[in-house]
């Protein structure tokens, strides 16, 4: 009987499941992990907790009724997507819209934006450890809520564009509450490279870690920051200028290696590009009316279809609509950026430890109701 | 020469002539669509992979004749957006891209979910987004309301 203990252990795989409620997982995902002591064995992301079935919502709705739920898929870019829906039917029906609407639309945009990166940057330093940067994340954010509550009447899923337009107008207030939020974000960076970025146990957590070759990213279809921490400079506002970006003087920031550190520095760059937007914007706005009036209240668009594609927070996304002439769409695809840049988890988390399955979980900003859709 | 250009060599000499439809106004978001017949499928998506195309979307259309599958590739340079179309009748079952695009193995396994279009030789077909023991495929157009359901003719042709 003695003996029998000492056997040797065979099966020394064991799975951990990380999620479906996990602090670090941003939502409701389920990492089925096999580890080998300490070190990633296989990954299996398990997605689909928050399944809604917009895609099948939007058949059963108009075009005008689908609006709202376009901001309800990714809630942290929801004004991103509630402008990607409207531009992409605009497209289709042609539907002109007035100068002045399309500068508040990308101004808007841009803000939230930089208030979806500011979250990640709070949400992924606090996974790392430090709960101080949140704080000082979520004080500026909280400026942009109030700016963009202002305008749009809510703070997080806005449903502020309309086919021609927007809601309601931007006044001097707004203007100059945006001006005072580019000049005291960029006060700040000083804090947040002082804070984190030159953080000697911040560095050693994001360096070389969860690297993401090009090819990789190629393979996966892996867009936004992530793909362009990888040395690629693709963004939908230069490659497919939509709306007036091709306007604005901005530059694309890339990485080198497609580390969490790249991918970290990346989105920082993004933010201060996202202000440079602003200003431009802001100088450059001029005066007319905010809506098309005419556009009449069910949108028909033509037989046909469109696949309009956008940059979010997150990357490239494409609303695919096909009409059959009905004021329902016949069909709505949603191709969502997480999509890809999730399901890269089961390469890169290969051989990885477990504390760094985290800090690359949290480096690439998934959003796991985008993805379940 | 551009990676749009190469990709619509390789595929005009795989396909039929009048297949490759061009739109240089990028209307409906892409340079060109091209009907690919359902045997046609891997070697299309091979000829995208060598030119350095990623694969972006995979989604179905249901229609009272025909399932139409629709593959948007693009590459990391100015509007080169590219759609792949298959026509895929509703009894028939498509070839897997899985092992040229890793990225389509979970979009494969969505279009499963929603439309019980199972992609033969695929190394997993588990359900995605809906339950385990889900029994319907929601996006079907038999399913659950819908305002209309058309031959494919209605919309395209």
């Amino acid at each position: 009987m003695a003996e029998q203990f000492r056997e040797p252990v065979v099966e020394h795989i064991y799975t951990l499941n990380l999620g479906p409620q996990h602090p670090s997982t941003h939502g409701v995902l389920r990492v089925l992990l096999d580890l080998d002591g300490e070190f990633i064995v296989k990954a299996d992301p398990i997605i689909g907790y928050g399944h809604r079935g917009h895609e099948k919502m939007a058949e059963n709705r108009t075009y005008k009724q689908f609006m709202p739920n376009s901001s309800r898929m990714d809630y942290l870019s929801g004004l991103l997507y509630n402008h990607g829906f409207v531009l992409a039917v605009e497209k289709m029906a042609e539907v002109q819209v007035p100068e002045r609407a399309k500068y508040i639309r990308v101004i808007c945009s841009e803000l939230n934006r930089i208030s979806s990166h500011l979250l990640w940057f709070g949400t992924y330093v606090m996974d790392l450890g430090g709960f101080t940067p949140f704080l000082y994340a979520f004080d500026d954010r909280e400026n942009i809520l109030d700016i963009l509550d202002r305008v749009s009447g809510s703070r997080l899923t806005y449903s502020y564009c309309r086919f021609g337009g927007v809601t309601r107008d931007i006044d001097e207030q707004f203007i100059d509450m945006t001006r005072a939020f580019v000049k005291r974000l960029r006060s700040r960076w000083s804090d947040y490279h002082n804070l984190v970025t030159k953080n000697v146990i911040f560095i050693n957590r994001t360096r070389d870690v969860g690297v993401i070759s090009a090819d990789l990213a190629r393979q996966f279809g892996i867009v936004g920051p992530n793909l362009r921490a990888c040395g690629i400079s693709f963004d939908v506002r230069k490659a497919e200028p939509y709306e007036v970006y091709d306007r604005f003087d901005f530059e694309i920031p890339t990485g080198a290696n497609g580390d969490a550190l790249d991918r970290y520095n990346v989105r920082l760059e993004e933010m201060e590009q996202s202000c440079r937007i602003i200003e431009q914007a802001l100088d450059q706005l001029p005066a007319g009316a905010h809506i098309n009036e005419a556009v009449p209240f069910k949108v028909r668009p033509p037989r046909g279809e469109v696949y309009f594609a956008f940059e979010s927070a997150r990357g490239l996304t494409a609303f695919y609509l096909v009409s059959d002439g009905s004021p329902y769409p016949y069909r709505c695809h949603i191709r969502v950026p997480s999509f890809g840049n999730l399901q890269v988890l089961t390469e890169v988390l290969r051989g990885m430890l477990v504390a760094d399955a985290i800090s690359i979980l949290g480096s690439i900003d998934v959003v796991i109701p985008e993805i379940d859709r | 020469m551009a990676k749009r250009e190469v990709v619509t060599q390789k595929l005009q000499a795989m396909l039929p002539e009048d297949a490759v439809c061009k739109d240089d106004s990028f209307k409906a978001g892409v340079v060109f669509s091209a009907q690919v017949p359902i045997g046609k499928l891997r070697e299309a998506i091979k000829a995208c992979d060598e030119s350095e195309y990623y694969l972006e979307s995979i989604t179905a259309l249901d229609f009272q004749d025909t399932f139409e599958l629709v593959y948007h590739l693009n590459c990391y340079e100015a509007k080169s957006r590219i759609a792949l179309r298959v026509l895929c009748g509703h009894d028939q079952a498509p070839a897997t891209v899985s092992d040229i695009f890793p990225s389509a193995l979970w979009q494969e396994r969505e279009v499963h979910d929603f439309f019980a279009i199972r992609f033969t030789d695929s190394p997993d077909m588990r359900p995605l987004l809906m339950p385990e023991d889900a029994d319907y495929y929601p996006l079907r157009k038999t399913f659950g309301t819908v305002h209309a359901y058309h031959k494919r003719e209605k919309i395209y042709g």
